[in-house]
């Protein structure tokens, strides 16, 4: 079940979204209901499972330990349903708020500062895998556990203390790691060099500048945006004008 | 502050609420109206683990808001109201004229709906609603997340499966 | 041409794989560009380049973090495309050739936002390839579940390795003619590339962590010790 959960987005679309992904990763689970696998529970709990589903995929596996755990205590059906689909929304937030917004920010801007350190192509990009992945696979697996052991009394799960705080202690330590991590990786990228040259020197002038113009222009401009139109003017400037 | 946003979303409490909207408006609490929920300490207590730490929900029926929209609406603090239908917020426009705007977040597919954006399936009786909340002056735009472009109610209802 | 496009064969297979991460299967991030970029440009026989290109992909790719069903770029395989673009004329050097990095990473970014629109077609081709099958899932078959899940991340495989070729096709002689026409010198056009770069990934740095409490001192204050160390270390 651990390793469907890592294909539990397989067919993610507009009309089930993720619905098909649980009941692919819970199927394994069904098997054990009476009548067995093509029985009539084992249909019946795998059709539930396949209706319209949308949460973090990370912690979805909760959702699927616990979906599991539900349909083999033989719970009324339209308690699991409900449950199901009470389900969606925390799992999403909870997901967003530590692994999207906090865990794969919090690595790439350590691997970031592994490079402004001087570290090599197989150094920066193997770091940054098993850092990341050491927190991906950890939460999946906790997950998959820990819905299978609260089963419909998940909420107890989720209040765990590292879940509810993590975002906030991991963005802590990235805003302090990015901002150690930005000089440096600026500075290889650039070339090295003496600080007081006048290109590093007008990196550091400029850069917190531009920065400070996005954030006053968030929902406006996409910093993405105005990096490629910077940048289509950078390239008629060497290439034509220059 | 008051409430910044009137979000119509079937999935209530979820990521693009409380990280996509949640982070830009700095938003302090959410006011989840649905009768349901209102009525199920379990999927209160699922609700509020969404949240970060510092974020209040208060939950509420459609019934108790005419009496507690004022004191959100005045609160110093930013909050977001949220309902998982669209009959919801015309009941809740009709009775709080304070509600000059809506936001439609997401109402995914089921039967009946037809596909209006990727993320809005409207039943022909939701749009006559959303006509309805717009009749009464309510500016009704969907949009998921603040980075994309608001798409206001009459171009959506003559969309089909774009943006 | 059919060699010109066979040469790109490990390219358009390490973007569909990449581009197959993003979503599908397995999330681990091999698709993020400091590391996408870093195998494309292993591939393309310049892994230090490449992982130069991937710092600067990172820091725009930090301001789009994939929250909830929102339409986002896809990165995996527009990283592959900077990478193999960016690192062109690069050989073993330790950094990329000026012009080549600046249109790696134009294409990286505009092949993201591409792919973010591939995503969203494909997203509706797994539902309407589900439309006729909804009837069996409700029945309960095994065999539609499973086959649903096969559909969609082969789709999206073949998805990803044709936006790499697309994009690499486009990409290429652009690339062959600003490497030639360039004339800015290397460093001004690095500083340049990296204030643009830099900015974005600041700047979202503080969006996104601005909501947890002491976190702007946080970040302040290592901008402060980050450029110190660089001073005195220069």
């Amino acid at each position: 079940m651990l390793l469907r959960c890592l294909a539990i987005q397989g067919s993610w679309n507009y009309e089930i979204l993720g619905g098909n992904g649980i009941g692919f990763c819970v199927e394994p689970a069904l098997r054990a209901l009476p009548g067995g696998p093509g029985g009539e529970a084992y249909r019946k709990a795998l059709a539930r499972q396949c209706v319209y589903f949308n949460a973090h995929p990370y912690l979805a596996s909760l959702a699927v330990g616990a979906l599991a755990r539900a349909e083999l205590d033989q719970n009324p059906p339209e308690r699991i349903v409900r449950f199901r689909t009470a389900l969606c929304g925390p799992l999403g937030s909870l997901g967003d708020r530590l692994v999207w917004a906090a865990w794969l920010p919090a690595c790439s801007l350590v691997a970031l500062l592994l490079f402004g350190m001087g570290w090599s192509a197989l150094g920066v990009a193997g770091a940054f895998l098993v850092l990341y992945n050491t927190g991906h696979l950890a939460l999946r697996a906790w997950g998959l556990a820990a819905g299978w052991l609260h089963g419909m009394r998940l909420a107890s799960a989720l209040s765990a203390r590292w879940l509810q705080q993590g975002p906030q202690y991991i963005g802590r330590g990235a805003a302090l790691v990015a901002g150690i991590a930005l000089p440096f990786a600026s500075h290889r990228a650039i070339g090295g060099g003496p600080i007081l040259d006048p290109v590093p020197l007008a990196v550091a002038a400029l850069t917190p500048c531009l920065a400070m113009l996005l954030v006053r222009l968030h929902g406006k401009v996409e910093g993405w945006q105005l990096l490629f139109g910077l940048l289509a003017l950078l390239v008629l400037y060497s290439t034509v004008l220059h | 502050m008051s409430l910044l946003l009137n979000r119509i979303d079937d999935r209530l409490i979820h990521g693009q609420v409380v990280v996509g909207w949640g982070q830009p408006l700095a938003l302090q609490f959410i006011v989840l109206v649905d009768n349901d929920v209102a009525s199920s300490d379990w999927e209160q207590e699922l609700y509020r683990m969404g949240v970060p730490p510092g974020m209040q929900v208060y939950f509420h029926t459609v019934a108790e808001m005419p009496v507690r929209l004022g004191a959100y609406v005045s609160d110093p603090r930013a909050g977001l109201l949220l309902v998982g239908h669209v009959e919801t917020m015309q009941q809740l426009v009709a009775e709080n004229p304070e509600i000059t705007t809506v936001n439609l977040g997401g109402v995914h597919h089921a039967e009946g709906r037809t596909q209006r954006l990727r993320y809005v399936f409207l039943t022909p009786s939701e749009e006559t609603a959303l006509r309805a909340i717009q009749a009464r002056g309510v500016e009704v735009s969907a949009q998921d997340v603040p980075s994309a472009r608001p798409i206001p109610l009459d171009e959506l209802l003559s969309a089909r499966q774009t943006a | 041409m059919l060699l010109f496009v066979l040469d790109f064969l490990p390219f358009v297979l390490l973007g569909a794989v990449l581009g197959l991460d993003v979503v599908s299967f397995p999330q681990a991030m091999i698709s993020r560009p400091i590391v996408a970029a870093t195998l494309a440009g292993a591939f393309a026989g310049a892994p230090a380049a490449g992982l130069v290109v991937g710092v600067a992909l990172e820091c725009v790719a930090l301001e789009t973090l994939p929250f909830g069903a929102s339409r986002y770029p896809e990165w995996g395989s527009a990283s592959v495309v900077g990478g193999v673009i960016g690192t062109r004329g690069a050989a073993d050097a330790l950094l990329p050739d000026p012009g080549a990095w600046v249109i790696g990473v134009m294409a990286a970014i505009a092949t993201a936002w591409l792919g973010g629109w591939t995503m969203v077609q494909h997203r509706r081709l797994i539902a309407y390839w589900a439309r006729p099958r909804l009837n069996s899932l409700a029945s309960g078959s095994m065999r539609t579940v499973v086959a649903l899940q096969v559909f969609g991340m082969t789709s999206d495989l073949v998805r990803g390795g044709v936006l790499t070729l697309v994009a690499l096709l486009v990409s290429w002689p652009i690339t062959t003619w600003a490497i030639d026409a360039w004339r800015l010198g290397a460093v001004e056009t690095r500083g340049a590339l990296i204030i643009g770069a830099a900015a974005v990934g600041a700047s979202a740095v503080w969006k996104v962590f601005h909501g947890f409490s002491v976190t702007r001192r946080l970040f302040v204050v290592g901008l402060a010790v980050g450029t110190m160390l660089v001073t005195f270390r220069g």
